[in-house]
């Protein structure tokens, strides 16, 4: 694990309140009464939620559970029926463009123009942000995330790991203060997860806020600040890793669960539910 | 948390950098994609020589009515398969959904989709009529090129429409695939016969009323201006209606995820 875990003087403010200690640092998310339908099927039922800047911070939740739908009404892909967003200090639902442009975004599944090669993404990309480049300075990013060699490849010709690595070098191409991880690393194997956790947490070396979803309770514990548990489009709990685990170990639901020492999947399975999901 | 100093400020890019930006990578995906260039060039040169080398070419309504035909085809060809199948395989995939998150505003992220459209069937109609006056030796005065050049650009409004309605009711692109195919008879095929009496007046009438009809007969009085009739300003008003109520049912039920 760790040592992030213990660092845990952020300000909370969503609809499951863990702490009232008021942050010195201005919020680089604010998402308030946030409530996404498809239909009748209501997704995203009243989420609160505070990012400081320069924190990282974990949404967890079983699969269907409103991770996603969260995500992309911030992320402007979905209009909420209530709530605000704000980005900063930009109203995301009144200025989506200035809001989008102060986000970067790793979609869950992400593809880019099929027949655009890896440098002429970043360069489009760069073009979107309004972030002048040359070629050597794309390649140049694209070494620093060892793709160099793969500058001139198509998207679809990276193994897995390399394609994560592009869309995470396009999701801070305008160096963005908030970045927003739908499940990042996914899919890959452990040696690329963990080089995606070192970008991560460079990221948040150089002041970057991160709001990423997950299903790995050990990447939860390992790279976030605080993570907030939500089912059934509804936030739970909201805490550091090691908060959680302290705040719920005597649940009888979460010791149901725990096979010996309380684990934060112990407390994630006992709160969410042992049913399988979608 | 981190003690750094916040990122510096963000300036949201301007539209016309933006759609500058979307432009350059759909003209670098439009180029490098083969099937849309052998869409774009050989089909209506093809139909142009073998309308040139039937028997009954002068019943199909003469060389300029078969270039016409051939320029029909080739913005057909391009809006109807080219154009959905790009936007319906790009739709599956998620891209659309990727420059969604960006702070390109959806209109440019479709305007950039149709101009380079246009931009390929400009060039197409420039390859047609140079084999226009090669194969079937139809050569315009420098305004009539011009013309009709204008009423490519004008009748791709109607095909684009078509277009975009397919990939507005449909989601998959497997079955926007197969429907573009199939639409292609009553939408296209149909107006080769607009000016040709060869199955019958009624048939004839029923061809120049078809999409295909309408822009055939357009663009065979745009190239001949002398030959312009009442017969071709209904088809120019056809060729807006056709827009209007293709583009309206493709604008209102498009959605940018297949998901």
């Amino acid at each position: 694990m760790r040592a992030y875990q213990a660092r845990a003087s952020c300000k909370v403010r969503s609809s499951v309140a863990v702490s009232g200690q008021s942050a010195e640092r201005g919020l680089a998310l604010q998402v308030e009464g946030l409530r996404v339908s498809y239909g009748p099927k209501l997704a995203v039922d009243g989420v609160s939620i505070d990012i400081n800047e320069g924190e990282i911070f974990g949404l967890l939740g079983p699969n269907g559970a409103g991770k996603t739908s969260t995500l992309s009404a911030i992320e402007g892909l979905v209009k909420p029926d209530a709530g605000s967003i704000r980005i900063g200090d930009v109203d995301a639902r009144a200025n989506p463009s200035a809001a989008k442009a102060r986000m970067g975004v790793q979609l869950q599944s992400t593809s880019f123009q099929a027949n655009l090669t890896v440098r002429e993404i970043v360069r489009l990309y760069a073009g979107l942000y309004g972030v002048p480049v040359t070629r050597a300075g794309i390649d140049d990013q694209l070494a620093n995330v060892h793709l160099g060699e793969e500058a001139s490849k198509r998207f679809s010709q990276l193994s897995g790991g390399q394609q994560k690595r592009v869309s995470l070098l396009i999701a801070t191409i305008q160096s963005p203060p908030l970045v927003l991880l739908d499940e990042p690393t996914a899919g890959l194997d452990p040696q690329a997860r963990r080089q995606l956790w070192d970008r991560i947490e460079r990221l948040r070396d150089i002041g970057r806020s991160i709001l990423l979803t997950t299903h790995s309770m050990e990447e939860a514990q390992a790279v976030c600040h605080r993570v907030a548990i939500i089912d059934n489009g509804k936030l739970i709990t909201v805490d550091t890793p090691a908060g959680l685990i302290e705040k719920h170990k005597a649940d009888p639901r979460v010791l149901k669960v725990a096979h010996g020492q309380v684990t934060l999947e112990d407390v994630f399975i006992g709160l969410t539910g042992s049913d399988l999901r979608d | 948390m981190s003690s750094q100093p916040s990122p510096p400020p963000i300036h949201s890019p301007t539209p016309s950098a933006i759609l500058r930006s979307l432009l350059q990578a759909d003209l670098t995906v439009q180029l490098r994609t083969g099937r849309a260039l052998l869409l774009t060039f050989f089909p209506p040169v093809a139909v142009l020589y073998g309308l040139s080398a039937g028997k009954r070419r002068a019943q199909l309504g003469g060389p300029v009515v078969d270039v016409a035909l051939a320029l029909t085809l080739g913005i057909a060809l391009i809006a109807i398969l080219g154009y959905t199948a790009s936007v319906a395989r790009d739709r599956e995939m998620g891209v659309f959904q990727r420059l969604r998150v960006t702070p390109a505003p959806t209109w440019t992220i479709m305007v950039s989709r149709l101009a380079v459209q246009i931009v390929s069937m400009l060039a197409m109609s420039v390859v047609v009529l140079v084999a226009a006056a090669i194969i079937v030796n139809v050569t315009l005065d420098p305004a009539a090129y011009l013309r009709t050049l204008l009423a490519v650009i004008f009748s791709s409004a109607v095909f684009l429409g078509v277009g975009q309605a397919l990939v507005g009711l449909i989601k998959s692109s497997d079955t926007v695939n197969a429907v573009g195919r199939l639409s292609f008879l009553p939408l296209v095929a149909l107006g080769l016969f607009a000016h040709s009496a060869i199955f019958g007046t009624t048939f004839e009438t029923i061809s120049r009323w078809s999409p295909g009809g309408a822009v055939a007969t357009l663009l065979a009085g745009a190239m001949q201006p002398a030959t312009w009739s009442g017969d071709t300003w209904l088809a120019f008003l056809e060729s807006i209606v056709y827009a209007v109520v293709f583009a309206g049912i493709g604008i209102r039920w498009f959605q940018w995820s297949a998901h």
